[in-house]
């Protein structure tokens, strides 16, 4: 449709979404890495000041110079963390300091030494719950870059992973109990997810577009809504028989989707994480190269020149909010169809995890695997910690709202960078300003990360 | 609100709204209690009989007065952070911080033997209000001097929270859920309701403070142009929003007597619904405790008809309050967000 009213409008629409493009990217890197940093630096106080009301009967850890005890070593809390995630490749804080027979990472499966895998099950964990939140978090990523705050992506996924384990537990019988006859069920229950989880979506994108009703509050009822609903139609219809909680029937063992390497333990399959991968270069190339995806950014950074160039505003929004709730939904059939095999009651925060993990990735799709790698380590690090350290594993949900917090203030990164060196911005940026040119430079990129918020 | 003829005092009421959006939420509210009461009263037989036996009892009232202090308080403290400029998501946030605050210090006072039982939860209601305040303060900052993403922020500040209070309570007490100190009588949630919404709505429509708060949200630059600083205003809304919240949030868990950190929390989403219910109300605070006792009482309601045998499984019951704002943000309230509400203001100097 923009395509018919070429000129002056769409030029500058163009040449302010390449500006944003280009500069904001590098910038928004940086930021996320400074607020990771600072996150893990606020957290490792926050470690060190508790460990020192804690009682315990011996301290973990000892501050040199003062001497004083403390019950939590914020060293290995961290160390924990990201070394647990992985299935704890590095023998540190084994026995001693260092392990005589250390080695960075062991590959019993070369014929090295005996130990380390990668296709554990706590690196199975993590990797299951970077596969959701990929889904989760691209789901709100499609939505902001429309300039809508989709935070309904949790109800969206309860719809859709409801609808999933109806759908394939009732057309089990119909299809062969084989490989073939478990693919088909798998490509109709994930349509089934995506079916439930876009009608869900759409209804706040319809009442955003007609009725003028502001979507954030709309999505928070609707998770509301759908986990209520979606529990009395299981606890009432459709609960499996002699299930202690509420479920519903499993999905037949051939209808999952099962690890190809990991242990089937894990509760983590590659090609989930390969249908996750499709998902984002497709939306990415969605949104970067197709009209609709043109249409959609434009009307999220510039809801004016949009109409003026004759997109269809409200027909969009629906759109946009659409796809966001079938990416949400085929989160959901992810979850019943690798994680769990049935749907269940105690549904995991993915949704909102969701929001998190767009928002660290600046709600760009190539940013997305990053930053739900990352929730994902902090998910399974936590799961760890627990084990292995007596830091509460609560911990690490503190971590997650700082990083969040952290990301949303970018002009603080960048006072501190403009007072610690103050040329950076054009270092930062492989020096394609001379000087003077960088306060130009710097406005640019306050505009960029207004307009995309 | 056990008196049916509430319904009749309108006119009177009218004087303060002056809206008839608000006025339609408040009619709401009392008038359909009193036509249950009316039928309850005609048919004591029926589902109307039985139900007007279980919303006027005193149970009843001490429930809705329960629910509806962290609802309505956190509601004014977000109208003030929004009328002057600042979109607080994050009352969830405040709540559960508050919470958590106030029984782990009272807790802490009886414990050490330095103060006890009602003493300590007093103290330990100002220490809440103070956490709340602090992480107001800082949310505060975050937005109006570093420019930060209203939403985002809010966000930040609920996901903080969410992780602090439940990781805290298991450093000091070794569980998410911390130990019992007695709760408080509903009496105070009565009371603090309805001295916070006159506070609130006597402040923003009847001092020069409110003046500038409104015009901080709605028009920024005339306020510069007077003299007054926007920065400060806002950062005065936001503390206040912290104040507000903060109390509901201490005399949610002082009114149950320990802080429940599973999950959600004890909070369970209060906080957002304290939002939908200040949007609800247009903004007003009287409108906000209507809409707010609305919501507590269907809670209270629900709670009540299970204990009664009836056979609705309360899920369904607890999502009419959700499908009613829906429906009312669809089809009849057009709230109006201040015109400034989540933009920065660079001051022109």
């Amino acid at each position: 449709m923009s395509r018919s009213r070429p000129g002056a409008v769409r030029a500058r629409i163009e040449s302010l979404l390449r500006r944003f493009a280009g500069i904001s990217g590098i910038d928004r890197v940086l930021i996320a890495f400074a607020a990771l940093g600072l996150s893990v630096l606020v957290g490792f106080f926050i470690v060190l000041g508790s460990g020192r009301v804690a009682e315990c009967s011996t301290a973990a850890w000892t501050m040199p110079i003062t001497g004083l005890g403390f019950c939590y070593d914020p060293f290995e809390v961290f160390f924990v963390l990201f070394n647990g995630a992985l299935g704890g490749p590095f023998y540190v804080w084994e026995p001693g300091i260092l392990n005589p027979e250390w080695l960075p990472i062991t590959l019993p499966w070369l014929g090295f030494m005996p130990g380390w895998s990668p296709f554990n099950n706590a690196f199975a964990l993590t990797m299951s719950e970077t596969t959701l939140l990929v889904f989760t978090g691209l789901s709100v990523a499609v939505a902001f870059r429309a300039g809508l705050f989709n935070i309904g992506t949790q109800g969206q996924l309860v719809v859709g992973a409801l609808l999933t384990a109806l759908v394939v537990v009732a057309l089990a019988p119909l299809f062969p109990a084989n490989r073939v006859g478990g693919v088909i069920l798998i490509a109709i229950g994930v349509l089934a997810g995506a079916v439930g989880g876009g009608l869900w979506g759409a209804i706040p994108g319809a009442l955003k577009a007609y009725a003028d009703a502001n979507e954030v509050i709309t999505t928070i009822m609707l998770n509301f809504i759908a986990a209520n609903v979606a529990y009395v139609l299981v606890l009432e219809v459709f609960r499996a028989e002699g299930s202690s909680v509420v479920a519903t029937a499993d999905v037949p063992e051939y209808a999952q989707i099962g690890p190809w390497l990991f242990p089937p333990t894990g509760d983590f399959a590659e090609a989930a994480l390969l249908i996750g991968l499709v998902s984002l270069v497709g939306l990415y190339l969605f949104l970067e190269h197709t009209s609709l995806g043109y249409d959609l950014r434009v009307s999220g950074i510039q809801p004016l020149a949009a109409e003026y160039s004759g997109v269809n505003a409200k027909l969009t929004t629906v759109r946009a909010m659409t796809l966001s709730g079938a990416l949400g939904g085929i989160g959901g059939s992810i979850w019943v169809l690798m994680s769990e095999g049935r749907w269940v009651e105690s549904i995991p925060d993915l949704g909102f995890d969701g929001i998190t993990v767009s928002i660290l990735a600046g709600n760009n799709p190539l940013g997305v695997l990053p930053a739900a790698a990352l929730f994902g380590v902090l998910k399974g690090g936590a799961l760890q910690v627990g084990f292995q350290t007596d830091v509460p594993p609560e911990l690490v949900g503190v971590l997650r709202g700082l990083i969040i917090l952290f990301v949303a203030m970018p002009e603080f990164f960048r006072l501190i960078g403009k007072r610690l060196v103050p040329d950076e911005p054009e270092a930062t940026r492989g020096g394609d300003g001379k000087d003077g040119d960088g306060v130009g430079g710097t406005a640019a990129v306050d505009d960029g990360g207004e307009a995309s918020a | 609100m056990r008196n049916p003829l509430s319904a009749v005092e309108i006119p009177v009421v009218d004087r303060f709204l002056g809206d008839g959006y608000v006025r339609n939420v408040v009619v709401m509210t009392f008038g359909s209690l009193a036509l249950l009461a009316l039928f309850g009263a005609l048919f004591p037989e029926s589902v109307a009989g039985d139900l007007s036996g279980a919303v006027f009892t005193g149970g009843m009232v001490a429930a809705t007065a329960r629910i509806s202090a962290p609802i309505v308080l956190a509601a004014l403290g977000g109208i003030f952070a929004e009328k002057s400029g600042v979109i607080n998501i994050g009352l969830e946030g405040l709540l559960i911080i508050s919470a958590f605050t106030s029984i782990y210090v009272a807790y802490v006072l009886g414990d050490a033997g330095i103060l006890t039982g009602g003493n300590a939860q007093f103290v330990g209601f100002f220490a809440g209000v103070l956490a709340s305040v602090l992480l107001a303060f800082v949310f505060g900052v975050v937005c109006i001097e570093y420019k930060a993403d209203q939403i985002i922020a809010g966000l930040a500040v609920w996901l903080i929270a969410l992780g602090l209070a439940p990781f805290l309570s298991t450093v000091f007490f070794g569980s998410v859920n911390t130990p019992g100190v007695g709760n408080i009588g509903w009496q105070y949630s009565a009371a603090l309701v309805a001295v916070g919404t006159v506070v609130a709505w006597w402040t923003l429509d009847h001092t020069a403070f409110g003046t500038h708060l409104k015009a901080a949200g709605e028009n920024p630059r005339a306020l510069d142009t007077v003299g007054v600083s926007v920065s400060k205003i806002r950062h005065a809304g936001v503390i206040l929003s912290g104040v507000f919240a903060g109390a509901g949030g201490s005399l949610l868990a002082l009114g149950v007597g320990r802080f429940g950190g599973s999950g959600e929390t004890m909070v369970q989403g209060k906080g957002f619904i304290a939002i939908v219910v200040y949007l609800f109300g247009n903004y007003n605070p009287l409108g906000a405790l209507g809409a707010g006792t609305l919501f507590a009482s269907l809670d209270a309601l629900q709670t009540r008809l299970q204990q009664l045998g009836y056979g609705i499984p309360s899920s369904l019951v607890e999502t009419i309050p959700y499908v009613v704002v829906i429906i009312v943000l669809a089809f009849v309230g057009r709230t109006r967000i201040p015109s400034a509400a989540g933009d920065h203001y660079e001051t022109e100097e």
